[in-house]
C-alpha cells in the first residue's frame, strides 16, 4: 500500500507543468540580476503586459490539446479590435460594440471549426486561410490606420476598464506603485472561467480524448465534430476578447496589433507542456508559459538589452524547456517501468 | 430463453471485396461465443456491424428478437453493446475514472459529479476484482490493467453484449487468467460475449460455442465441446494442415552471431550464439528480458557490459546501421511502428534499406528496383496485384512478408525475429515458417523470440529459455518439450528468490 501511495505522489509531481519550473527559474534569475525587476510597479506592469498573451495561450492550449491549432488568433484579435473601435467611433455604446466584436470573433471560430470538422481541411491550413481573411478585413475596415474615438458617455465603460482596481503608492517613485488594473482582473475572471469549465465539466476529458485519438472519442459516444467546432468558437471568442483588452490598454486600435501573436501563443502553449500532436498538456501550463515569455522580455528590456535579442533568448528558453520536458518524460517512463517490474 | 442478439442473413460488400456473405449467427445470454478465422475472413466487419460502425447491405440485426433497424455507435451503446478492441481505446492522459465514464459522465447540471463517478468507478472495479485507484492516470497502468479499465467502462454502460477483439494478444499468462476470471464472472451475470482470437489454445478454455469464418462466409457454428483443434484449424484454413512446422536440418556452419556476457538494465550475463543453418528459439515469459536482449544486441538500446560478435568481429554499441551493414536483420514485434512505413508502397518499403546497394551510382535505377522487388514478391508469395500497393492496406501476415522482403533485398544473413507470427492468421503463419526454414537452408542464422510454445518447439534447433533477465537454460531440439521449457522459464524465479533470502 505504501508503495502505491509513493508512486502516485511521484506521478503527481511529474504532472506539474514544466513551465512552472521555468517560470520560477526565470523569476529568480531576473530578481537577482535585474535591478528594477523585483519592484511592485514592475511586477504590476508585467501582469498587465502579459494578460493578452495569457488569454491567447489558454485558447491556443485548448485547441492544441484537442490536436488542432488556431493560427488565425492574432488577426482575429486585430479584426475584432478594429470592429469594436469603429463601432465606438460611430457613437455606439461600448457594451454593444464589445458584443459585436466578441460575436464576430466567435463567428470566425465557428467558420474555422466547420472548415476543419466538416470539410476535413487540416487545422493548420484552415486557420492559416482565415488568418488571411481576418487580417485583410482588419486592414480594409481600418484603412490601415490607427482608430481613435471621441471619449463620451457611450465609451465610459472603456474608460472605466482602463483604470485600476487597486492602487497603492508605496514610495515616491513610479516603480513603487503597486496596482492591479481592471484588465488583469478581467483576464483572471475569464481565464478562471475557462479553467473551471475545463475541469468541472466534460470539456477537459473530451478535449484530451479527441486530441489523443479522435476515433476512440467517437466510439465512446462523443460528438467529436461538434466539440471540436465548439473549441474553435471558444478560441475565436477569446481572440476577440484579447482584442478588447488591446483596445482598452492602448485606448485606440491598430489593425496590426495582433501581428505574430498567434506564434507567441503557440510558443507559450508548447512551453507549457502542450504537445503539438495533441492529447496532453494543460491550460495552467500555458499561462505560466506566457508569463515566462513576458518576464524574459521585461527583464531584458529593463536591463537595456536590444529587443532584437529578446527572440534569441525566448527561442533558447523554448528549446531548453523542451529538452527538460523530454528529460522529465524519460524519467517518468523509467519510474513507471520500474513500478511495473516491482508489481510483477 | 430468447436470443440476446441475432445476425440474420447479413451481407456487406466493400469496393472489390465481399466482406460478409449471407452470414447468420446468434448469441445467448451468459454465453461466450468464440469467432475464429484468418485475417480478412470477415470477423471484424461482423463486429463493426454489431457496434454500429458499418451498416449491412442486406440482412438484419436483431436484439432480443426485435430488428434493430438503423444502428450507429451511439444506438448500439444505448442498447448495451460494448466493444473491447484489440487496440485499446483508452486515453492515456486521463484518469481511470475519466476513462470509464468517457462519453457518459455522471453530471449534476453541466458540472461533472466527481464524487459520484469516483464511488461508482470504485464499485465497478471491485465487481471485477481489479485493484486500481480510480484517480490513477491510465498511462501509468500495465496493458492488462488498461484492458480491465475497458471492461469496467463497458459495465458502466450496463453492457449486455460485449465483443472482445483479440483481448489476449498483449497479455501475459497470469493476466490472461485474470481476464478469464472476469469473463467467467460476466457469464454468471448473463452478459453475452463474442470472443475473437487467433490463439486457438485459449478458445477451448473460455468458449461455449464457436463459429468459424472464412472468406466472408460462415463455415460452421458448434458447441465447443464438439470441436477439437484439428477441426478448427482445418475449418479456418479450408484445408488440412498436416504439419505447420516443416523443418529441414542443413549442416551447421560457422558461428554468425554471438553474445558474450551481455549485461543491461533488464538482463544480466547473457551468452548465446547462432550458427549458419540454425534457428535459435528465445523463449521465456513476457517481461523476462528477451526483447531487451536482442534490441541491445542490435544496437537499438544500450548495454552496460559484454560483447556482441558478428562472424567473430566485435560490434560497436548503439550502432544499428553497423549491424545492418554486417548483414544482421532485425524484424521487430511492432511492425507498424518499427518495421514499416505504412503510407509507402510495397516497393518503397522493400527497397528502403537497400537503396545504396541497388543503386550504386546513387541514381535510382527504377527498372532494376522494380525487377528486384517483383522477384521477392513472387518468392515470398506476397498476395497483392501490384507492388505499388500501399502497405497500409495489406493484412498483418502480408505486411510481415514485406518486412522480410526488405531485409532479404539487403542480402542479410542473420535474422532476428521478435514474435514473427503475433496477430497473423494460420495460413500466413505457415508460409512464414517455411520461409524461415528456407532461409537457414541458404546458410542464414535465425534468432526467434516467441511466446508461442508450439512455435518455439516446432521451429528451433536449440532453445534458450530466459527468466528474470538471465538465460535459465539451453535445450536441444531433441530434448525439448513443453514441460522442460516451462520449467526453465519459471525455475530461475524461485532460484533467485532463494538467493535473495540468503
Amino acid at each position: 500500500m505504501s508503495t502505491h501511495r509513493a508512486s502516485s505522489r511521484r506521478f503527481r509531481l511529474a504532472r506539474l507543468p514544466n513551465s512552472i519550473f521555468a517560470f520560477l527559474l526565470v523569476f529568480m534569475v531576473a530578481s537577482l540580476w535585474v535591478p528594477r525587476f523585483f519592484t511592485p510597479g514592475n511586477l504590476s506592469s508585467l501582469l498587465l503586459q502579459s494578460s493578452i498573451m495569457i488569454i491567447l495561450s489558454v485558447a491556443m492550449a485548448l485547441v492544441i490539446i484537442a490536436g488542432g491549432i488556431d493560427l488565425s488568433m492574432g488577426s482575429v484579435l486585430s479584426m475584432c479590435g478594429v470592429i469594436m473601435a469603429l463601432c465606438m467611433r460611430n457613437g455606439l455604446h461600448a457594451l454593444v460594440a464589445i458584443g459585436i466584436g466578441l460575436a464576430i470573433g466567435a463567428l470566425f471560430g465557428l467558420l474555422n471549426g466547420l472548415i476543419v470538422t466538416r470539410l476535413r481541411v487540416p487545422p493548420f491550413i484552415a486557420t492559416f486561410g482565415s488568418m488571411g481573411i481576418a487580417q485583410s478585413l482588419a486592414n480594409t475596415l481600418s484603412g490601415r490606420r490607427t482608430i481613435y474615438w471621441e471619449s463620451g458617455s457611450h465609451s465610459s465603460l472603456v474608460d472605466l476598464l482602463k483604470g485600476d482596481v487597486v492602487h497603492i503608492q508605496l514610495g515616491p517613485e513610479s516603480s513603487m506603485v503597486f496596482y492591479i488594473p481592471f484588465l488583469v482582473v478581467l483576464t483572471a475572471v475569464v481565464v478562471g472561467g475557462v479553467i473551471f469549465l475545463f475541469r468541472r465539466t466534460v470539456l477537459g476529458a473530451y478535449v484530451h480524448a479527441i486530441g489523443e485519438n479522435e476515433e476512440v472519442a467517437r466510439l465512446s459516444g462523443i460528438a467529436t465534430r461538434s466539440w471540436t467546432t465548439l473549441l474553435y468558437v471558444i478560441s475565436g471568442a477569446l481572440a476577440g476578447f484579447a482584442g478588447l483588452l488591446m483596445l482598452i490598454r492602448t485606448n485606440s486600435m491598430q489593425p496590426t496589433s495582433g501581428d505574430w501573436l498567434e506564434f507567441v501563443a503557440v510558443v507559450a502553449a508548447v512551453l507549457g507542456g502542450n504537445a503539438l500532436e495533441g492529447g496532453k498538456g494543460s491550460l495552467v501550463g500555458a499561462i505560466f508559459g506566457a508569463l515566462t515569455l513576458y518576464m524574459v522580455r521585461n527583464a531584458l528590456a529593463l536591463k537595456g538589452i536590444d529587443t532584437s535579442v529578446t527572440m534569441v533568448v525566448i527561442g533558447a528558453v523554448l528549446v531548453i524547456g523542451m529538452f527538460l520536458n523530454a528529460l522529465a518524460t524519460r524519467h517518468e517512463k523509467k519510474l513507471s517501468a520500474r513500478a511495473e517490474t516491482e508489481n510483477a | 430463453m430468447g436470443k440476446l442478439l441475432e445476425f440474420r442473413n447479413i451481407s456487406k460488400t466493400f469496393p472489390g471485396v465481399k466482406a460478409l456473405d449471407d452470414v447468420s449467427l446468434d448469441l445467448n445470454p451468459g454465453e461466450v461465443h468464440v469467432v475464429v478465422g484468418e485475417n480478412g475472413a470477415g470477423k471484424s466487419t461482423m463486429m463493426k456491424i454489431i457496434s454500429g460502425v458499418y451498416a449491412p447491405d442486406r440482412g438484419e440485426l436483431l436484439l432480443d428478437d426485435i430488428p434493430l433497424g438503423r444502428n450507429t455507435p451511439k444506438i448500439a451503446e444505448q442498447h448495451g453493446i460494448a466493444m473491447i478492441y484489440q487496440e485499446l481505446s483508452i486515453v492515456p492522459e486521463l484518469s481511470v475514472m475519466e476513462n470509464i465514464f468517457l462519453g457518459h459522465e455522471i453530471r449534476r447540471g453541466i458540472l461533472i459529479d466527481r464524487k459520484a463517478m469516483d464511488k461508482r468507478a470504485e464499485e465497478l472495479l471491485a465487481s471485477i476484482g481489479v485493484k486500481v485507484s480510480p484517480g490513477t492516470l491510465v498511462k501509468n497502468l500495465s496493458i492488462a490493467n488498461q484492458q480491465m479499465i475497458e471492461i469496467a467502462k463497458a459495465l458502466s454502460k450496463n453492457a449486455r453484449v460485449i465483443v472482445f477483439d483479440e483481448p489476449t494478444s498483449s497479455l501475459t499468462d497470469a493476466e490472461i487468467k485474470e481476464l478469464f476470471r472476469i469473463i467467467t464472472a460476466l457469464r454468471g451475470k448473463g452478459v453475452g460475449m463474442f470472443y475473437i482470437s487467433h490463439r486457438l489454445e485459449e478458445i477451448f478454455e473460455i468458449g461455449d460455442r464457436i463459429t468459424i469464418m472464412r472468406d466472408g462466409r460462415k463455415i460452421a457454428t458448434a458447441p465447443i465441446a464438439e470441436m477439437d483443434m484439428g477441426k478448427v484449424v482445418e475449418g479456418i484454413a479450408g484445408r488440412r494442415i498436416e504439419n505447420v512446422f516443416q523443418r529441414h536440418f542443413p549442416a551447421k556452419g560457422e558461428i554468425l552471431l554471438e553474445l558474450k556476457d551481455l549485461c543491461g538494465e533488464r538482463f544480466q550475463h547473457v551468452n548465446l550464439n547462432v550458427r549458419a543453418g540454425e534457428i535459435i528459439g528465445l523463449a521465456g515469459l513476457v517481461g523476462s528480458g528477451r526483447s531487451e536482449v536482442v534490441r541491445a544486441a542490435f544496437g537499438i538500446d544500450p548495454y552496460s557490459a559484454g560483447e556482441v560478435l558478428v562472424r567473430g568481429k566485435k560490434m560497436p554499441r548503439n550502432n544499428p546501421q553497423r549491424l545492418a551493414h554486417e548483414g544482421v536483420a532485425f524484424l521487430p514485434e511492432d511492425r507498424k511502428r518499427e518495421g514499416l512505413a505504412l503510407s509507402l508502397s510495397i516497393r518503397e518499403n522493400a527497397v528502403i534499406s537497400a537503396l545504396r546497394r541497388l543503386n550504386p551510382l546513387t541514381i535510382v535505377d527504377g527498372r532494376r528496383e522494380r525487377a528486384t522487388v517483383r522477384d521477392f514478391v513472387r518468392k515470398l508469395g506476397i498476395s497483392s496485384p501490384t507492388i505499388e500497393k500501399l502497405v497500409h492496406f495489406l493484412s498483418g501476415g502480408t505486411q510481415q512478408k514485406v518486412v522480410l522482403a526488405k531485409w532479404l533485398i539487403t542480402e542479410a544473413s542473420i535474422f532476428i525475429f521478435d514474435e514473427p507470427t503475433r496477430g497473423i492468421d494460420v495460413g500466413s503463419k505457415s508460409s512464414i515458417y517455411s520461409l524461415m526454414d528456407e532461409l537457414v537452408g541458404l546458410g542464414a542464422g535465425i534468432v526467434m523470440i516467441s511466446s508461442e510454445l508450439p512455435e518455439v518447439l516446432g521451429m528451433s534447433d536449440r532453445i534458450y529459455v530466459m527468466a528474470q533477465g538471465r538465460i535459465a537454460g539451453e535445450i536441444d531440439r531433441e530434448e525439448a518439450d513443453h514441460v522442460s521449457v516451462i520449467q526453465l522459464a519459471f525455475s530461475q524465479t524461485s532460484a533467485s528468490q532463494g538467493r535473495s533470502l540468503q
